[in-house]
């Protein structure tokens, strides 16, 4: 039985391309097939930071209009097996997307036997978001210890719950809560808001909490998945999301602040 | 401004016949059954079961005795719009408007109007009843569960009755109710109880975040008021033009 997950968030620049690019990875790690796709038409990123951006051949657009198969569009990732990336068209609008091409496409994929299939949404409430949420089973909402990321979050847990397939059949989609950039000393100097907080203000089940690190703009930067990286606390974190979502119990981690070190641990240390 | 052709609930009363004290006798009994829910409701007097003997009816007095009763007159239908000018005279004089009819009563002589019906259902059939008016209230009331998050940019009405919210509500959330409010959990968004006039409606919350508190129309930003019980379990009611704030406790 597949399952679609979007990976939204309301607010754009918050991690919901980071967050496909390495939860896909990290559940096609895991044995697991899983195709991610990119709805961000016009402003296509997925590629990018997966690093398969040289060959894109066919994209999502060209699988809607019936100008390519989805085999030819799917990109097999390198590095990983069980992975594959449906790119997002670069020089059409969102406009190409359609309630019966992107069902047809995801019908497909199930068909295929993938197990999970990521929607990678695009910023904002209008055509592409909806689109990215509407056949969702789950939905994965990346929020940034700010207020303005919090209530973009609560706007688009809103329209998840009454406008997605699932919702005008009655039924709900399952939210997961994905707190990304969180840095836990800002946090305890009161310049961020609290995981507690965010989570108490959303009311959502908390997934996992990604730490502020500079290995994830490294990774993005050399196309590389965070998840790979396994020093990386950030993929460290983003591993345990996924196990996580696969029913494993994993403590929370990276979220206290370290201690602040000594005058001679500086000097020495 | 705006002006628009709306239907609204309205009480009719249908006269059997056409002597005062009779009347006046059976609508105070009636009224005394729920004297709070009719208190100031809108009444319209259907006078098609006595149209033959409506010249001899007094209009005046008739007003005087709804409004003696604690209701509003509005208007009065049943009559043709053909009727003798001195009769509709006599309606115009006394401050009533002329409605159209609705469906009228199957014993009774159709007349020619049809359509713009008041909402009214006629569940009870009372017309054996020999008390010679009925004030029908209409409305059923209905009540509203929520019980997942109201979200920014939701809006959730209820519709002649109560909400009762079991979850928390977001900032940039809109609920609205023609009853009472209540929402167990964060009320963070605005909130507005009484939507249709109901000055008897009140808000009751876990925790008071509200952005905007109204009863009734009337409002008040939160941040506006100088209330110790932002944050705290709290209840909101109407008296006179102003909004009180109460510990609930």
């Amino acid at each position: 039985m597949s399952k679609v997950i979007v990976v939204t968030s309301g607010k754009g620049g918050v991690g919901k391309t980071t967050t496909s690019a390495a939860f896909a990875s990290g559940l096609a790690a895991k044995g697991h097939k899983t195709a991610v796709i990119d709805f961000d038409v016009g402003l296509r990123n997925l590629d990018l930071i997966m690093g398969v951006e040289r060959r894109v051949v066919y994209d999502f657009v060209n699988v809607i209009n019936g100008e390519a198969t989805l085999k030819q569009a799917l990109i097999k990732d390198k590095r990983v097996d069980n992975l594959y990336i449906l790119p997002a068209s670069q020089t059409r609008d969102k406009d190409a997307l359609t309630t019966e091409g992107v069902e047809s496409v995801v019908n497909e994929l199930k068909a295929d036997g993938f197990d999970y299939i990521v929607c990678d949404s695009p910023a904002g409430i209008e055509k592409g978001a909806f689109m990215a949420l509407y056949f969702a089973d789950e939905a994965i909402i990346v929020t940034n210890p700010e207020v303005s990321s919090v209530r973009d979050s609560d706007r688009i847990l809103g329209i998840l719950q009454s406008r997605s397939k699932t919702a005008e059949e009655g039924g709900s989609v399952k939210e997961h809560l994905l707190i990304t950039r969180y840095s836990p000393d800002r946090v305890e100097g009161g310049d961020m808001l609290g995981m507690d907080d965010i989570v108490e203000i959303l009311s959502v089940p908390l997934i996992g909490v990604i730490p502020e690190s500079d290995s994830v703009l490294q990774a993005s930067n050399s196309g590389n998945s965070v998840v790979l990286d396994k020093d990386s606390h950030a993929g460290q974190a983003y591993m345990d999301v996924v196990a996580r979502f696969l029913g494993e119990d994993v403590p929370l981690r990276f979220i206290d602040a370290q201690p602040k070190k000594g005058f001679f641990k500086k000097l020495f240390g | 401004m705006e002006l628009k052709g709306e239907m609204s609930m309205l009480n009719i009363l249908h006269l059997q016949d056409i002597d005062m004290e009779t009347l006046q006798k059976a609508l105070q009994e009636k009224r005394d059954e729920a004297p709070q829910f009719f208190s100031q409701s809108p009444v319209v007097v259907d006078c098609s079961e006595v149209a033959e003997q409506c010249d001899e009816l007094d209009f005046k007095r008739l007003k005087e005795l709804i409004l003696d009763l604690g209701f509003i007159p509005v208007g009065v239908r049943g009559i043709s719009e053909t009727a003798p000018t001195n009769l509709l005279g006599a309606i115009k004089d006394a401050g009533f408007a002329l409605m159209r009819a609705g469906h009228a009563p199957s014993n009774s002589t159709t007349r020619g109007e049809t359509g713009d019906q008041q909402g009214e259902t006629n569940n009870t059939p009372d017309a054996d009843n020999s008390a010679a008016a009925q004030a029908q209230a209409n409305m059923s009331i209905q009540s509203l569960t929520i019980e997942r998050p109201v979200r920014s940019g939701q809006q959730v009405y209820a519709a002649n009755g109560d909400m009762t919210v079991l979850a928390p509500t977001s900032s940039g959330s809109e609920l609205v109710a023609d009853g009472s409010i209540h929402v167990y959990g964060a009320l963070r968004g605005r909130v507005l109880a009484g939507a249709r006039g109901n000055i008897d409606a009140r808000i009751f919350c876990h925790s008071l975040q509200a952005e905007l508190i109204a009863i009734a129309g009337r409002y008040q930003l939160l941040d506006e008021s100088d209330t110790e019980l932002k944050g705290k379990p709290a209840m909101i009611r109407l008296e006179g033009e102003k909004l009180i704030i109460e510990p609930l406790n």
